[in-house]
């Protein structure tokens, strides 16, 4: 292996343009997808409050439907309130309200910032970087309490730099004393980004309380060793039970699943049953497969090119000994190398992309970065990179009859 | 060494059916020197890639060290090649990326050695042929002469009993083919079998023994 890999970086030093050229198309290609990959990672992977992702079933999406009428959105208050408290093989559970974007004057300046209406238990389900203060309880949301949590932009847009705990500030029409202080959370993690939390009994009104689709969502920490399958099917029974008292529909229907399956479903696949995240991954899968399938049908093209250069090699090679596995294995360790080398190249690139991207403010709060997991994903994608676009041109190279070859022939 | 026996080969296109080799029945004992003579397309290489495994004949029997070879599996002729055949081609055939000692260490590299070992049997390969000074270069940076020396040391690194070589000198000057002959002579003196095409009568007067073809039979 060690002197196929020694060969395959000898052939590729030697090529230089076809090397440049292959290179730039796999590094391009690895580029964009390793930014999906950083992007998917920022709103998916366990990090920041969400750092609990395989223990997290969340209700995001109601709908209630009748024979002539439909209505479907965000769950309801009424909906979350009846079905999630007490549930077996669940160790906490949250209700929140979707972020909402609220403008204010704070001493003559106009501030806009995003708030959510939170329980106590939401600081408990989803873990929040605290840089000063602490999160308000159950208590706050029992009396109503006016306070709130901030994220460090929202604390320096209101307060400055310094310390913002015990001041308060006027947002809705109330005044909010300030509790805690969070690290800001990027805006596509939507089950937890906000500038300003409160409690959601702070709301001007309590119809929120009987709503079944409405502009809320849930989530349930699973305690240790329970099974997701069975708390959401407990959910789907319990949904069952809830009663509708509106004539015009007669099924309601909202089920709890992950993140990724649940948030799959709401925005990209709507219409797939979000149960069912395999079906979101392989669709993932199938649309990186055929975004590198160009590059790779070119590279294939390449290849197959080059085979009539090579030919020579391969007659010789033949003739002292390779078998035919023998140089399969050796085209397509080359083409790996090379794929591997794009990867390097698209690694460097991305991390420079996803710098910009950050600094941009195009995405608020943005902290896309290109982790270990990513990483792994790029490695992952950079094999099946190596190998698609390597395959074919290795076993028809291997193939080649050594006397044919040697005459340059192909038959 | 090598033993044909009826040995035919007959090429099939859509429409043409070309016979190359016609009943051949050849021995060529261990240590033997022989050259293979005739004209054009009379089905010298044909013998030759018959001999050393790289072509299955289409009728009769090839018999290397005593044991037939039967079926022409991939993986096994390609063992029996690299462990006991070495092949010297008119046009050379080195790999052009390669350095000269990569291109030796080919035939080494399909079998299971050690790298100091692969490294040391290239050393002593490159010294038989005089060129242990230009390890390092390329192909290209070669007068036709070294490059088919090379393709020697290449051939014999893996020290096969049996050496193939075709027109050997057809691309060289005669100077150069001389001082390839000398370094074929020198080989087959320390116990090699070589069987080499040629077009010089001068040069198949210098082996052991010549066979002559003409239009795939064996005339002499």
């Amino acid at each position: 292996m060690c002197s196929t890999l020694k060969i395959a970086l000898k052939v590729l030093l030697r090529r230089k343009f076809f090397t440049f050229v292959s290179l730039f198309a796999v590094a391009f290609t690895l580029l964009v997808l390793l930014v999906s990959v950083a992007m998917l990672d920022d709103v998916f992977g366990p990090q920041g409050p969400e750092d609990r992702p395989d223990r997290t079933l969340v209700v995001l999406k109601a709908e209630l439907s009748g024979e002539h009428s439909r209505r479907n959105g965000w769950a309801g208050y009424g909906l979350l309130s009846r079905t999630l408290p007490e549930m077996p093989g669940v160790e906490r559970s949250t209700i929140f309200a979707m972020p909402r974007k609220l403008t204010t004057y704070h001493e003559g300046r106009k501030i806009t910032c995003f708030t959510r209406r939170t329980d106590g238990e939401f600081w408990k389900v989803f873990r929040f970087d605290f840089v000063e203060g602490q999160p308000y309880g159950d208590d706050a949301e029992a009396q109503a309490l006016p306070v709130a949590v901030l994220n460090e932009s929202a604390r320096d847009r209101f307060f400055g730099p310094g310390s913002a705990v015990g001041k308060t500030f006027e947002l809705d029409g109330r005044r909010l004393r300030v509790v805690g202080v969070v690290r800001n959370v990027p805006s596509l993690r939507f089950l937890t980004f906000a500038d300003v939390w409160l409690p959601t009994s702070l709301s001007r009104s309590d119809g929120y309380k009987k709503s079944l689709v409405g502009d809320f969502a849930g989530a349930m920490l699973l305690a240790p060793g329970a099974r997701a399958a069975d708390v959401s099917g407990e959910f789907a029974r319990r949904v069952g039970t809830v009663p509708i008292d509106d004539d015009r529909f007669k099924t309601l229907s909202a089920s709890a699943s992950t993140l990724f399956s649940a948030v799959a479903s709401f925005f990209v696949f709507e219409g797939l049953d979000s149960k069912r995240p395999g079906v979101i991954v392989g669709v993932l899968w199938l649309l990186a497969i055929l975004f590198m399938g160009l590059p790779a049908l070119n590279l294939v093209n390449l290849n197959l090119s080059r085979i009539l250069e090579r030919a020579s090699e391969i007659g010789v090679r033949k003739s002292f000994g390779a078998t035919s596995g023998a140089l399969v294995r050796q085209f397509l360790v080359e083409n790996i190398v090379l794929a591997g080398l794009g990867g390097v190249v698209a690694a460097v690139l991305t991390a420079i992309v996803l710098a910009v991207l950050n600094r941009s403010g195009l995405v608020p709060y943005a902290t896309f970065t290109l982790n270990l997991r990513v990483l792994g994903w790029g490695v992952l994608l950079t094999l099946v990179f190596g190998i698609v676009s390597g395959v074919l041109p290795a076993w028809r190279m291997s193939r080649l009859h050594p006397v044919g070859a040697l005459q340059g022939r192909f038959e | 060494m090598i033993r044909l026996q009826d040995v035919s080969k007959v090429y099939r296109t859509d429409r043409i059916e070309t016979t190359a080799l016609d009943g051949i029945s050849v021995a060529i004992e261990k240590g033997a020197f022989v050259s293979v003579m005739g004209p054009s397309g009379c089905g010298k290489s044909t013998l030759l890639n018959v001999m050393g495994l790289l072509d299955a004949p289409s009728g009769g029997t090839v018999s290397l060290d005593g044991a037939p070879i039967r079926g022409y599996r991939d993986r096994e002729v390609a063992a029996l090649r690299n462990a006991k055949v070495g092949f010297v081609f008119q046009s050379f055939h080195l790999i052009a990326d390669l350095t000269v000692a990569d291109n030796v260490e080919i035939p080494l590299l399909y079998r299971s050695m050690a790298g100091a070992e692969r490294r040391r049997r290239v050393a002593a390969a490159l010294e038989r042929v005089g060129l242990t000074s230009r390890r390092d270069h390329f192909p290209t940076q070669l007068s036709g002469g070294q490059q088919q020396r090379v393709a020697i040391a290449r051939a014999i690194v893996g020290e096969p009993r049996l050496l193939l070589a075709d027109e050997p000198t057809g691309n060289l000057d005669s100077q150069m083919g001389e001082e390839i002959m000398a370094v074929l002579h020198e080989l087959n003196q320390q116990g090699t079998t070589i069987v080499m095409v040629t077009h010089d009568s001068r040069l198949a007067e210098s082996t052991h023994r010549t066979i002559r073809l003409f239009d795939g039979r064996q005339v002499q």
